[in-house]
């Protein structure tokens, strides 16, 4: 096992917890606020993959559409019971309604679907793909490909169109956007959307090589945080950047040390980074509310 | 008398609903009385979150890990060596503050995200450590047999006398707590959260008060660790983990951020209710989320919060009379021969554009200076380096000829320096007086000299008004009255004419003027001109960081450098 | 291989439901508690023991109704829901939860108030304390890590195996008796390495184990953990017979793995319902399928023991939590997975075995037993 194998791994799961933490960033640049049922979507974005896997017998790659527009609902209805009706209060209200819907979504999934893991749909299958002397996995290669992919729309529709400019507006200076006439509310459903849509893609890609469990997402939430600080408070590339330093250093240096040393060796790099940069690894760009 | 009585009504309501809560369970016996002794334990665990939290407005995700930290310290000595309670409690209470006073120095400075993700990359590395060092902490299996709490050699059994002991502990943090955070010190810290940079123009120690916050609440969880491990009797790494701050914040918020009976009665609730929950089956973790949704959606501030606004409605008082205005003891005559603030060769750089370039300056003891310039020629960093907002990268500021350059802002604004900003920062959601309290030091004397600079600056009619409320103007002369409510040798304006109707301009100018001609020494930074010339007694223009002219009004006006500067063009204010 | 030990004809009709009890008394059914983590880090063990638990009950309605309550992860919790159980008046036994931590906690309480607690937690401590309230009907680390590490040695003949536990409670009990039992049989551990149960690439770890050139790969791991270290193990080169442990055997596990990833790994366990077995056994497996439509997993079959025990307590006119206190220390019940006997300290299951998958199914084989502690 080389160290380059190693490292396709530690990029694949790096790069989903890429698009977790992207989704993460979306959402809390629409509310200024930290949903803390962030990493409870991405489980129940895994278990939706588990149940249409179930249902169509179909590769990954075929549900994830099917994946994506249920989750996205999933993201308007988070929004409608626990941002919107605490818009205008303290934006610690959202820190406890978010809480709460993790709650209710964790314990939702072991009361329905049971505490046992579950193995989600492959992209395209497994096995192996030679490359040269390498054996690569094909599911660590489909879950780059697919997550580079998501990544690079994401960008797309929040850079060249309409809607991505209305949304950018709506969440850097809600009030002067919604003078200029355009639908803050909206927007931020729409925004709550695509961070849902984006949980249930990382979820469907979790969830075939690590399985998922009903308890995993206070877990993808520490990630996706940790992320999103280190990679600059609001910044979407930062925090994606961020998730793949996680998945690299969880598996990477896991390999030079213990990976107890590895968890380790994470926070205290965190601090040391807090300790010579104050102001995060790129700096932020988000509001000074947590 | 009637004050006093409507005062107490919130903690009175509080009291009589906790009871009310807690009856059915308390009347189940040992199972009742654990229930509101683990509620103790946690009430006091979110009263000290509360005050790097609630007040402090900190996000500290180390709060768990505090408690945990204690817990650890009182099973460790207790199990391993035997020590009695009134060793084991104190070493519980003083190792998380003393944690907390190490790492505050790096991690407090931090701004909040940042300061969140230090504090939980600690928590992580506590936990971290009790589970791997198995030889100390027993590792993940935790270490049993804690014994009960045992104080000078006197047992305290489980059961009626150690719910005593929890809730006389829970009233002596209640009563510090608020002695800390209660009156007027509650606005000092919501002016602390919502604008440290206000707050420090006031002479507000905000670190300090930070500090004090972070280590008392370090404390306060470290004793609810050493009386939960006396409970249970085990110590295991639960209760480092994330769920125990995220148990503890939820509390807070649910409870009432900053009220002290919100703690008490957030952390009642959450104890309480799963195990009423319980009984329901599978779902019942389902509904105890949705319960924890409904009471956040219809009462966002806390049921604390809900319960004062129920009973405002239900018991409308009679607005308190104002207080009697007291007119503050005169400042210190600055000798004239002296000038009040002194910049020399002062240069502040924003990477590679210089904003500030070698500026010399003397502010003469009562003068009106103004200073203008256009868009971006340094004019605010001026003020923000006079008022130690900025330290300069070359130069001295001087105040009375003591140097006062890399001071931090509170001190300066203690020696007698007060600012105002550019958009004034006021607490919106508060009155007029309040506001303006802010700016006295003295606690007592506050309402007093508070009323007496709202009378001088025309403000009394709106004194009860909330400060969000009002239009530019006048929230342009609370934050003066508030900045004179310090009793500064110097008062600095930032642009205080900008977005300002003509009427609001005039009666602004003619404040300033009577200041002035009181002796009180003011320095304005203006964009428009034509305000500034008709109010200064000197002038200077300052382009691209450097003074350009300097003299009387009307010579700087028609300076061809300064005309060339405001690009010959318009005379901002001239039409405004 | 030794042949299923007979099982009684009582309690394979009792299992299927068939009939009542014939024991059928005036006096109202008593309640027995059922204290154990359905929500949260190990509601899947839980819900085995709950269901256990269940089926036991479901044999003598008559004789004691259960009451299930949760106690979700935290020590904390268990405590409230045993003074919950308790305030409603008193309780024969209480069905203790699988989690080593959340029993630490309850062993002084059950001491302190005398009710005898009937878990499956397979934490080496909890029978340590010289609590004599605890009877454990699954075998404890003591066993069944003895039974891990003989077969390791002696059945694979391997003397250097590579050790990956997890950072838990269950883990860090596991690796100590694992490590003892290496050392009495002579082999050197190669390798030894903590995982916490949040990790989700074993490659790492994986590589590290094999550079030590281990002649066994011995995990002891929660069922997720197991089954992404077993698949991760499945696509590297070079990786030795692999002795997982009890986790493996739970058919939640299997169910994560494709046959073929599965083919050669064997693990220990106290029991192996769906292997087989016995008639009366395989009759309690359908019942169980029948009652949860689910597989029963060897904690789901501990707990249906340890609950029958105390039934048989109650029938044997016990009815004080000392009453049955005794009857659980000093009688010796057959049950459907072995023979419980109290060796004094509480400690009620000695019989350990390993099963192997032979990679065309999920479902494992017993490839070896141990029986009070002799093979």
């Amino acid at each position: 096992m080389t160290l380059l194998q190693l490292g396709v791994d530690g990029v694949a799961l790096g790069a989903a917890y890429a698009l977790v933490a992207a989704g993460f960033v979306l959402a809390l640049n629409a509310s200024r606020a930290v949903n803390f049922a962030h990493g409870d979507m991405v489980m129940a974005g895994g278990f939706l993959a588990v149940v249409l896997a179930g249902l169509m017998k179909l590769p990954g790659i075929v549900l994830l559409p099917f994946a994506v527009a249920l989750m996205a609902l999933a993201g308007v209805l988070l929004a409608a019971v626990a941002y919107l009706p605490l818009r205008r209060q303290p934006v610690v209200a959202v820190f406890v309604s978010t809480i709460a819907a993790g709650i209710m979504l964790q314990n939702a999934a072991t009361a329905w679907f049971g505490a046992a893991p579950r193995a989600g749909p492959s992209l395209v299958g497994g096995g192996v793909v030679a490359l040269g002397p390498f054996a690569l996995g094909r599911q660590a290669l489909a879950v780059i490909a697919v997550a580079a992919g998501a990544y690079v729309g994401l960008h797309l529709l929040l850079a060249r169109t309409q809607l991505g400019r209305r949304l950018r507006a709506a969440a850097q200076d809600p009030a002067m956007a919604a003078a200029l006439g355009i639908p803050v509310t909206a927007m931020t459903l729409v925004a709550f959307a695509l961070s849902a849509a984006l949980a249930g893609i990382a979820g469907l890609l979790l969830s075939n090589s690590f399985f998922v469990t009903p308890t995993e997402g206070g877990n993808l939430m520490l990630k996706a945080y940790i992320a999103a600080t280190i990679g600059g408070w609001g910044r979407l590339n930062g925090a994606a950047l961020g998730a793949l330093l996680i998945g690299l250093f969880e598996t990477v240096a896991a390999t030079l040390v213990s990976q107890v040393a590895a968890e380790a060796l994470l926070y205290a790099a965190l601090l040391l980074i807090l300790l010579l940069r104050p102001q995060g690894l790129f700096g932020e760009i988000a509001g000074s509310r947590a | 008398m009637r004050d006093a009585l409507r005062r107490s009504l919130v903690p009175l309501a509080s009291s009589l609903l906790a009871l009310a809560a807690t009856a059915p369970f308390v009347a189940g016996g040992s199972y009742g009385i654990r229930l509101l002794t683990v509620a103790g334990i946690y009430a006091l665990l979110a009263l000290g979150y509360q005050l790097v939290f609630g007040h402090a407005g900190a996000l500290s995700l180390a709060q768990g890990a505090f408690f945990g930290i204690g817990a650890y310290a009182t099973g460790i000595l207790a199990v391993r060596l035997g020590l009695d309670g009134a060793l084991t409690a104190p070493a519980s209470i003083l190792l998380p503050a003393a944690l907390a006073a190490l790492v505050a120095a790096p991690v407090l400075r931090l701004e909040s995200h940042y300061f969140a993700l230090a504090t939980l990359g600690l928590a992580q590395l506590a936990l971290l450590v009790a589970i791997n060092a198995e030889a100390m902490t027993g590792g993940a299996n935790g270490l049993p047999g804690v014994p009960g709490l045992a104080l000078l050699g006197v047992a305290v059994a489980k059961g009626w006398p150690l719910l005593a002991v929890v809730w006389s502990a829970v009233a002596a943090v209640a009563w510090l707590a608020w002695r800390a955070t209660g009156g007027r010190r509650a606005l000092v810290f919501r002016l602390l959260r919502e604008d440290p940079i206000a707050a420090e123009a006031l002479g507000i120690d905000t670190g300090r008060l930070r500090f004090g916050a972070f280590l008392f609440a370090a404390a306060a969880a470290g004793l609810a660790g050493a009386l939960h491990a006396h409970l249970l009797g085990v110590v295991s790494p639960e209760v480092l983990e994330f769920p125990v701050l995220v148990a503890c914040l939820s509390m807070v918020v649910i409870g009432g951020r900053a009220r002290v009976a919100g703690a008490v009665l957030g952390a009642m609730l959450l104890v309480h209710l799963p195990e009423a929950l319980r009984d329901i089956g599978a779902w019942y973790m389902v509904v105890y989320g949705g319960v924890l949704l409904a009471v956040i959606v219809f009462a966002p501030n806390g049921i604390v919060g809900a319960l004062s606004r129920g009973l405002d409605r239900l018991v409308p008082g009679a607005p308190a009379p104002l207080p009697v205005p007291v007119a503050p003891p005169l400042p210190a005559p600055v000798p004239p021969s002296r000038p009040v603030l002194s910049l020399r060769g002062a240069t502040k750089r924003f990477g590679g554009l210089t904003a500030l370039d070698a500026v010399d300056l003397d502010v003469a003891a009562g003068e009106m200076l103004g200073i203008i310039g256009p868009n971006g020629s340094g004019k605010t960093t001026l003020v923000n380096v006079m008022s130690g907002l900025y330290r300069p990268e070359a130069g001295v500021v001087l105040l009375a000829g003591a140097r006062i350059d890399g001071e931090p802002p509170f001190r300066i604004a203690r020696a007698g320096v007060a600012r105002g900003f550019q958009a004034p920062r006021l607490i919106d959601d508060a009155g007029v007086l309040d506001n303006v309290a802010l700016g006295v030091r003295e606690h007592d004397a506050a309402p007093g000299r508070a009323m007496h600079w709202l009378r001088r600056l025309g403000l009394e009619d709106v004194a009860r008004r909330r400060c969000g409320d009002l239009p530019g103007g006048l929230r342009r002369r609370v934050e003066i009255a508030r900045a004179m409510a310090s009793a500064p040798r110097l008062l600095l304006l930032d642009e205080p004419a900008a977005g300002l109707t003509p009427q609001e301009q005039d009666t602004l100018a003619r404040a300033l003027k009577t200041l002035n001609g009181e002796g009180v020494t003011v320095v304005v930074v203006e964009h428009a001109v034509a305000f500034l010339a008709a109010l200064s007694t000197r002038l200077v223009c300052l382009v691209e960081g450097r003074i350009v002219a300097e003299g009387p009004p009307g010579c700087v006006v028609r300076d061809p450098r300064v005309v060339a500067a405001y690009l010959g063009a318009r005379w901002q204010g001239t039409e405004a | 291989m030794r042949f299923p030990r007979f099982v009684s004809l009582f309690a394979l009709c009792a299992a299927a439901g068939a009939l009542p009890s014939p024991f059928a008394m005036a006096a109202d059914p008593v309640r027995l508690p059922v204290l154990v983590p359905v929500t949260g880090f190990l509601a899947l063990e839980g819900t085995s023991q709950r269901n256990g638990a269940l089926l036991a009950l479901k044999t003598a309605p008559d004789l004691a109704r259960p009451e299930v309550q949760d106690t979700a992860t935290a020590p904390e919790t268990a405590v409230n829901a045993f003074e919950k159980a308790l305030s409603a008046g008193p309780v024969p036994a209480v069905v203790a939860p699988m989690l080593g931590t959340q029993m630490l906690a309850l062993l002084p309480l059950a001491a302190e108030r005398r009710v005898p607690l009937v878990t499956v937690s397979g934490t080496a401590q909890i029978t340590e304390q010289g609590n004599p309230y605890v009877f454990r009907f699954f075998p404890g680390d003591a066993v069944v890590k003895q039974a891990h590490a003989r077969f390791v040695v002696e059945e694979l003949k391997a003397t250097r195996p590579a050790v990956i536990y997890q950072t838990t409670a269950y883990g860090q009990s596991g690796r100590q008796a694992l490590a003892e039992a290496f050392k009495r049989l002579g082999a050197t551990v190669a390798f030894e390495e903590g995982v916490a149960p949040t990790v989700k690439d074993y490659r790492p770890v994986l590589a590290k184990a094999l550079e030590a050139r281990p002649d066994a790969l011995v995990l002891h791991l929660h069922a997720g953990p197991t089954a992404l270290a077993i698949r991760a193990a499945a696509g590297m080169a070079g990786v030795p017979r692999i002795v997982a442990g009890s986790a493996m055997h739970q058919p939640a596990t299997a169910a994560l793995l494709e046959p073929a990833e599965l083919k050669g790994v064997c693990a220990e366990s106290g029991s192996s319902p769906i292997s087989g077995g016995a008639p009366a056994l395989e009759a309690w497996t359908e019942a169980y399928r029948a009652a949860f439509k689910d597989d029963p997993d060897a904690f789901a079959l501990a707990q249906y023991d340890g609950t029958m025990m105390v039934l048989a307590a109650l029938r044997s006119g016990a009815r004080s939590p000392e009453q049955v206190r005794d009857y659980l220390a000093r009688s010796t019940h057959r049950g459907l997975a072995m023979t419980y006997r109290s060796d004094g300290k509480g400690n009620m299951a000695h019989d350990a075995l390993i099963i192997c998958f032979d990679g065309k199914d999920r479902t494992p084989r017993v490839a070896k037993r141990y029986v009070q502690g002799t093979s």
